[in-house]
């Protein structure tokens, strides 16, 4: 004698983007566990086929209103390995600063508006904003600290314009960068108070084995170069990332899941990155995030908000170090040929590691194309968490129980907008 | 920011979500030259600091809330939206929450109508439906109209 409940939640509310969960639990046991993404970035290997090579970074861009810029860079740094091109120097520096303005506006609306009212219990940012109205605006003008950098450097706020293989089409002059810096001084305190304020919120416990996959670089906390590292022993080139990593399917799912070869599941994002690198963070980023109570690696996923804080104290303050120091450069790119060749991209998109792949043909044409969003390759470990805390809530209502599995997602920004329409949240119990 | 602003919503590269930017497109010359056009994905922060300052904020969007693919519905936005608009397109911190968001922290202008389209399903793609570029038409001729209407207000007297 079963009785048979299931709760059916329209959309997950506060994802960016859409995606689906199932879960069967018979008996008071888990049977099974799904979390999807339908995704995109297939349709867009396939668009790119056959057009110039030149078009990768803008076409990508569009697979997320959220990160166009990850999309931008992973796809130029491609390119760039592809043809021995190397930007370094104030272009390089100039990638890095643009970087910062996409996780400065990303990571603030993840903070302010999707994640904490979690913590603070509101059904979202806008039920906050009515008692908390300062703190939406503080999230709010520091995210427009951040679309500022993007829209100088990248040409625009929306789909920057302004990025291409080599370089960039026009590179600001130092007054207009340094036109940046009252407002960066304020993102500097405001990041800062922001890392005081959740690192004040309460957090289940919830300390899990993650294998952290990030870049590693050995003179800075990376955005676009380096190697790919984890916390249990990988140490490997960009290019090297197909032979260590794998899309395949998994028992009872057509999904497919990204694992490390042999290994299983793998985790990307502010957590990974956080614990490969802590020691390339400034000072002032690491003695804020030891005063919030995190160690020097954070193995509960939903700590990541006092993370992606962190991170953007750190993405401030590197703006204010790249345009202290900028020199315009006399040239905004680097000449390139075009030749037949492979190039890998790997950067670190707010979400995590974002790997292209492209073949190109003689003339400049891309013959085949491979883009690997860190959504897909976080889904096995957020449907293994889901299990976790399942496992620890199965008592709880279905309304209730939704709430605890839907935070628990979005503990990963999953950018599922690189993923499908209508999250549908199921809960089966038999 | 200007007086007047249109804004078309959506991401040009996934099907009929693009309907927005297109409006925008087909918009170009047809409006005074101090009306701006801006195409965005849907960002709610964008979308204020877009129209915060605005005396005269239409929005273009795809919206997905059940009815015939193709249909138009005009709402006066600071009414808040139809609550089954939620969740449509590809850009969830979208208009609706962008409208609750900038009414919670006053960064609404003084007067925002939104179109909404009903489409269908939302998959990656470069066309538009046939349906859906025939209502993209029907919203292009609405906007122009609207503005001869009401942006004249604005346009005339548009001195601050």
């Amino acid at each position: 004698m079963t009785n048979a409940r299931e709760i059916s939640v329209e959309y997950l509310a506060r994802v960016e983007g859409e995606g689906s969960m199932r879960v069967k639990v018979v008996d008071d046991k888990i049977e099974d566990v799904e979390f999807s993404i339908f995704e995109p970035p297939r349709f867009f290997e396939a668009f790119m086929r056959g057009r110039p090579h030149t078009e990768a970074p803008d076409i990508t861009a569009r697979i997320c209103g959220i990160c166009p810029v990850a999309y931008q860079m992973s796809a130029v740094h491609a390119m760039e390995d592809a043809f021995g091109a190397t930007v370094g120097g104030s272009l390089r520096e100039l990638r890095r600063l643009l970087y910062c303005g996409e996780w400065i506006e990303s990571h603030a609306l993840h903070i302010y508006l999707l994640h904490a009212p979690d913590f603070l219990g509101y059904e979202s940012g806008i039920h906050m904003a009515a008692d908390h109205r300062e703190v939406v605006e503080q999230g709010l003008r520091l995210k427009k600290a951040g679309n500022a950098i993007v829209g100088l450097v990248g040409g625009r706020e929306i789909h920057p314009i302004n990025v291409r293989v080599g370089g960039f089409y026009r590179v600001p002059t130092k007054r207009e960068l340094e036109a940046m810096v009252p407002e960066l001084e304020w993102a500097r305190d405001a990041a800062a108070a922001t890392i005081r304020f959740v690192g004040g919120f309460t957090f289940p416990d919830a300390d899990m084995d993650f294998e952290f996959v990030s870049l590693s670089h050995p003179d800075e906390y990376p955005f676009n170069e380096g190697r790919i590292v984890s916390n249990k022993g990988l140490d490997l080139a960009i290019s090297e990332y197909n032979d260590y990593f794998v899309e395949q399917h998994v028992e009872r799912s057509n999904a497919l899941h990204s694992q490390i070869r042999e290994r299983g599941a793998y985790h990307v994002g502010p957590l990974a990155r956080y614990a490969n690198n802590f020691e390339k963070l400034t000072p002032f980023a690491q003695e804020l995030a030891l005063e919030a109570g995190l160690g020097t690696k954070v193995a509960n996923p939903f700590k990541s908000i006092v993370v992606r804080a962190v991170e953007v104290l750190y993405a401030v303050e590197e703006s204010l170090r790249i345009i202290d120091s900028y020199m315009q450069p006399t040239e905004p790119y680097v000449s390139y040929t075009a030749a037949e060749g492979e190039g890998h991209g790997a950067t670190e998109a707010p979400r995590g590691l974002l790997y292209h792949r492209y073949r190109i043909h003689d003339d400049g044409r891309i013959a085949d194309a491979q883009i690997v969003p860190p959504t897909a390759q976080n889904q096995l470990t957020i449907e293994s968490d889901l299990r976790f805390v399942l496992e620890g809530h199965l008592h709880l209502p279905d309304d209730e129980l939704s709430w605890v599995l839907e935070q628990s997602i979005r503990n990963y920004d999953p950018c599922i907008s690189c993923a499908t329409h209508f999250l549908d949240l199921t809960v089966e119990r038999g | 920011m200007a007086d007047v602003v249109v804004i078309g919503v959506g991401n040009r590269m996934m099907g009929d979500d693009a309907v927005g930017p297109i409006v925008i497109d087909r918009l170009a010359g047809r409006l005074p030259e101090s009306v701006a056009l801006v195409e965005s994905v849907g960002d709610a922060t964008h979308l204020l600091d877009t129209w915060r300052d605005a005396r005269l904020t239409v929005v273009v969007d795809a919206v997905v809330s059940g009815g015939v693919p193709g249909s138009v519905h005009r709402v006066e936005g600071k009414m808040g939206l139809p609550s089954s608009w939620r969740s449509a397109s590809t850009h969830l911190i979208g208009v609706v929450e962008a409208i609750e968001l900038g009414g919670a922290v006053d960064m609404l202008p003084d007067e925002l109508v939104v179109y909404g389209i009903e489409i269908g399903t939302v998959s990656p793609g470069v066309e538009l439906a046939p349906d859906i570029a025939a209502a993209a038409d029907e919203v292009v001729e609405l906007v122009v109209a609207e503005m001869a209407e009401s942006g004249r207000r604005y346009l005339v007297s548009g001195t601050r």
